[in-house]
């Protein structure tokens, strides 16, 4: 009789703990999946709807969307019929989209590739036995923690046309003014810079960290083999770094194909993304689809871009992560070119 | 690997907001383009907060070095000790409406009290409904009846209440003009430019051929509001709303016009950093129109105490002599319907436009009155203007504002086919990567995807 009690109380509390095992980890992580779900999961499926839509900004919903055709598509009604895909076939016929998404992937380029490697370089300077080591250290994040319009307040008087620092500069050694405005290349150059000037830092920092994790025996036993400094780096330090330079990438990777904020604040005037887009954006074009014309603004088509912006930053993500991975992981060639060598030297 | 990469995105998306909301943390003191200054008011049982956002200059703020105003919120907040008003100034009209209509199409996120630009009125007039009717707070008569006119519904819906008008003069460095060998004298520069556009023209050649090393205007596209403003259906067709902007024969004369004349402009892109600095520069320019607003961007561009700059009491009558003064630009004040404090927001706006405050705007800053009363005060009628070497300005821009005999018809359309004429000039005069017939073609172009 005595024993019974017992028994029950051990099961409710073997259920109890075979139940926290088992739920407290998901119960942990939920509130992230919860702020997720709301935040990111909701907003991504509804925008799949919304793509589908003939929905005017103002006036809202308008039914599915309008098909391209013929005639022009303006206003109220859809002269051409409707069409799951109208929104996507407006803007794959808009020129301004293959200019945005060119000067995306341009300005992309000139900002992620030489971001990697200044910060690859800076970090690992950064890393060596420096005096004032945090001083260093925060003066390279400097830069991160000024907000975005700010830096773009900066930059565009630097790079103003005329009476920008840069053009006065060059103006001294008589070089003609550059049109950071009006040449298409200029201005990529400009922006990427600004980007660039955000986010290196940024990046410097986390690669520091994870160089700092990197065990001292096994530089030192490089050391020994008689590794150049630059040889450490690249066949020590950079492979074993390799899951946080994923990290880097694919995070720039994804903020650079999405920048806003500096081309934005590098627009003068009327013309959002220069004059003749030169360095309009495809979040630019989104939200100028979407959101600045009072009359023709159209939360469909807005909608239709971004799916095709987050189609090309996957596409991308899973390239740099493919390349990552090659890149760092079996410095595949090597033992080859080292057998090879001791072939030669076996010879 | 769809899979993989959303979660892979919501992990990065997770670090990315974390930092995001660091930074705002610094960020909101700047808020970008925008210099938000918050006021907070003198009183302790602050229950309102009302929101207010303005671009360029409004003259409701304190006085700054680069833009005058008249201390109106604080004298509001003395005057109402629960309300607090917040504002924020926006550079440029275009940054404060392509956030406006952000907030109007996702329905949160407008302040209470939005400044809007007349020719933004056309398209808010189809979207009434997302605005508060003020003709039960505003009387009627207050404005110039063309001022009212613009902003009200065929429903007889108030939804703006005027602040400022832009009656357009010259503006002109009269020490270039010494220089280039013409009158200095502000009644001689009158006569000396009375005429049309192409007469305009001819007296910057004249300028142009004295070799100063200084243009005669500043862009096409601040010239561009000048004619276009005298227009009276330049884009749209009043009868039936239908774009009529690519085939108006006076649109093309205007552009041929004004497009030939690339040597006598600056071709500096309005508001930039470039366009203020020339303000002050001896290789700069010699004239821009100038509605009694821009005196505040002249002033803030050139610095309070340069020399040189004058006004003088006459305007281009049209491309073909046709036309009186021009008005350019003007705003007003309206509520969004969404806005939380409609009430106290209301009568914030009634109280802002008011004759007697829209006198002390003009006195401290440059807005001429809109308000018929306002605009006959002796304050304003007798205002002199230190920085424009003196000139009566309360006279000049009244009979600039008598001389304005067109209230051009823009429709919903307007703004955009604007703004998108406006851009393919800066691509001829400013970025010089395109000729005026590829500019043309460009915007026709344009037009036709809106």
């Amino acid at each position: 009789m005595s024993t019974t009690i017992p028994e029950a109380k051990l099961r409710r509390r073997g259920r109890l703990s075979r139940f926290d095992l088992k739920a407290s980890p998901y119960i942990y992580i939920a509130p992230f999946f919860i702020v997720f779900a709301v935040m990111g999961l909701f907003p991504l499926l509804y925008t799949i709807f919304l793509s589908t839509r003939q929905w005017n900004t103002m006036s809202g919903d308008g039914g599915l969307a309008c098909a391209m055709g013929d005639k022009q598509v303006s206003g109220t009604g859809c002269p051409n019929g409707r069409d799951w895909f109208g929104n996507f076939a407006w803007a794959l016929g808009q020129p301004d989209f293959y200019t945005a998404l060119r000067n995306t992937i341009a300005i992309f380029a000139l900002s992620s590739l030489p971001q990697l490697v200044i910060a690859i370089i800076v970090a690992y300077l950064l890393s060596s036995n420096l005096r004032a080591k945090t001083f260093w250290r925060m003066g390279v994040l400097f830069p991160y923690i000024i907000a975005p319009m700010s830096a773009g307040i900066i930059f565009r008087m630097i790079f103003a046309d005329q009476t920008g620092t840069i053009n006065t500069v060059l103006g001294w050694f008589g070089i003609g003014p550059i049109g950071w405005h009006s040449d298409t290349f200029a201005s990529w150059i400009a922006v990427s810079s600004i980007v660039n000037f955000r986010w290196t830092g940024y990046n410097t920092l986390v690669l520091l960290a994870a160089m700092q994790a990197v065990p001292h025996e096994t530089l030192e036993a490089a050391v020994i083999d008689g590794a150049s400094r630059f040889k450490q780096l690249t066949s020590v330090i950079l492979p074993m770094i390799r899951p946080t330079l994923i990290f880097v990438i694919i995070t720039s990777v994804i903020g650079g194909l999405q920048i806003f904020d500096e081309p934005q604040m590098y627009t003068v005037g009327p013309g959002y993304g220069g004059n003749s887009n030169q360095w309009l954006t495809l979040t630019q074009f989104m939200w100028k689809t979407g959101f600045v014309s009072t009359n023709a603004s159209n939360m469909g088509r807005a909608a239709a871009i971004s799916w095709m912006l987050f189609l090309v930053v996957v596409a991308f993500g899973i390239l740099s992560y493919i390349l990552t991975s090659r890149m760092a992981s079996g410095d595949a060639p090597k033992p080859k070119k080292s057998a090879k060598t001791n072939k030669e030297v076996a010879r | 690997m769809r899979n993989v990469g959303i979660k892979k995105t919501a992990a990065i998306g997770a670090v990315l907001v974390a930092a995001s909301m660091a930074l705002t943390g610094c960020g909101n003191n700047t808020g970008g383009d925008t210099d938000s200054s918050s006021s907070t008011g003198s009183s302790t049982g602050a229950e309102i907060v009302l929101t207010i956002n303005t671009f360029n200059n409004f003259g409701f703020e304190k006085s700054t070095d680069t833009a005058p105003g008249a201390d109106l919120y604080q004298k509001y907040m003395d005057e109402h000790p629960n309300i607090t008003i917040e504002s924020t100034v926006s550079a440029t009209s275009n940054d404060a409406r392509s956030a406006f209509n952000t907030a109007l199409g996702t329905g949160s996120g407008a302040f209470d009290i939005q400044a809007v630009e007349i020719d933004w009125m056309p398209s808010l007039l189809a979207n009434a409904d997302k605005l508060v009717d003020l003709s039960d707070t505003i009387p009627a008569d207050r404005y110039q009846a063309w001022k009212s006119a613009s902003a009200t519904t065929a429903d007889g819906k108030l939804i703006g209440a005027g602040t400022d008008i832009g009656p357009e003069g010259i503006c002109y460095r009269s020490d270039l003009f010494a220089k280039a060998g013409l009158p200095t004298d502000r009644d001689e520069v009158a006569a000396l430019l009375k005429g049309d556009w192409a007469h305009y023209f001819e007296v910057g050649k004249q300028f142009a051929d004295a070799n100063t090393g200084a243009y005669w205007f500043d862009s096409f596209a601040g010239i561009w509001q000048g004619m276009v403003n005298q227009m009276t259906e330049a884009y749209v067709s009043s009868d039936d709303e239908s774009i009529i902007a690519t085939d108006n024969a006076d649109v093309k004369a205007a552009f041929d016009l004004l497009t030939a004349q690339g040597a006598q402009s600056a071709g500096l892109g309005q508001w930039s950093d470039d366009w203020s600095a020339a303000m002050k520069s001896d290789t700069g320019f010699a004239t821009m129109l100038c509605p009694a607003w821009i005196v505040n961007n002249v002033k803030g561009g050139a610095g309070e105490d340069f020399v040189g700059w004058d006004i003088a009491d006459v305007f281009p009558s049209g491309y073909d002599d046709s036309k009186g003064g021009g008005n350019w630009g003007g705003s007003y004040l309206v509520v969004p319907e969404q806005s939380e404090n409609k009430e106290e927001a209301m009568k914030l706006v009634e109280w802002l436009t008011a004759p007697e405050q829209q006198v002390a705007t003009f006195t401290a800053a440059s807005n001429y009155p809109s308000a018929v009363d306002a605009q006959s005060d002796t304050a304003v009628t007798g205002k002199t203007d230190a920085f424009l070497n003196d000139a009566p300005v309360g006279q000049i821009f009244g009979s600039r504002a008598e001389a304005v005999t067109v209230v051009p018809y823009k429709g919903g359309a307007y703004f955009d086919i604007n703004d998108a004429l406006v851009k393919n000039l800066n691509t001829i005069d400013v970025d010089k990567t395109a000729a005026a017939a590829d500019a043309w073609t460009t915007w026709v172009s344009a037009v036709g995807a809106l």
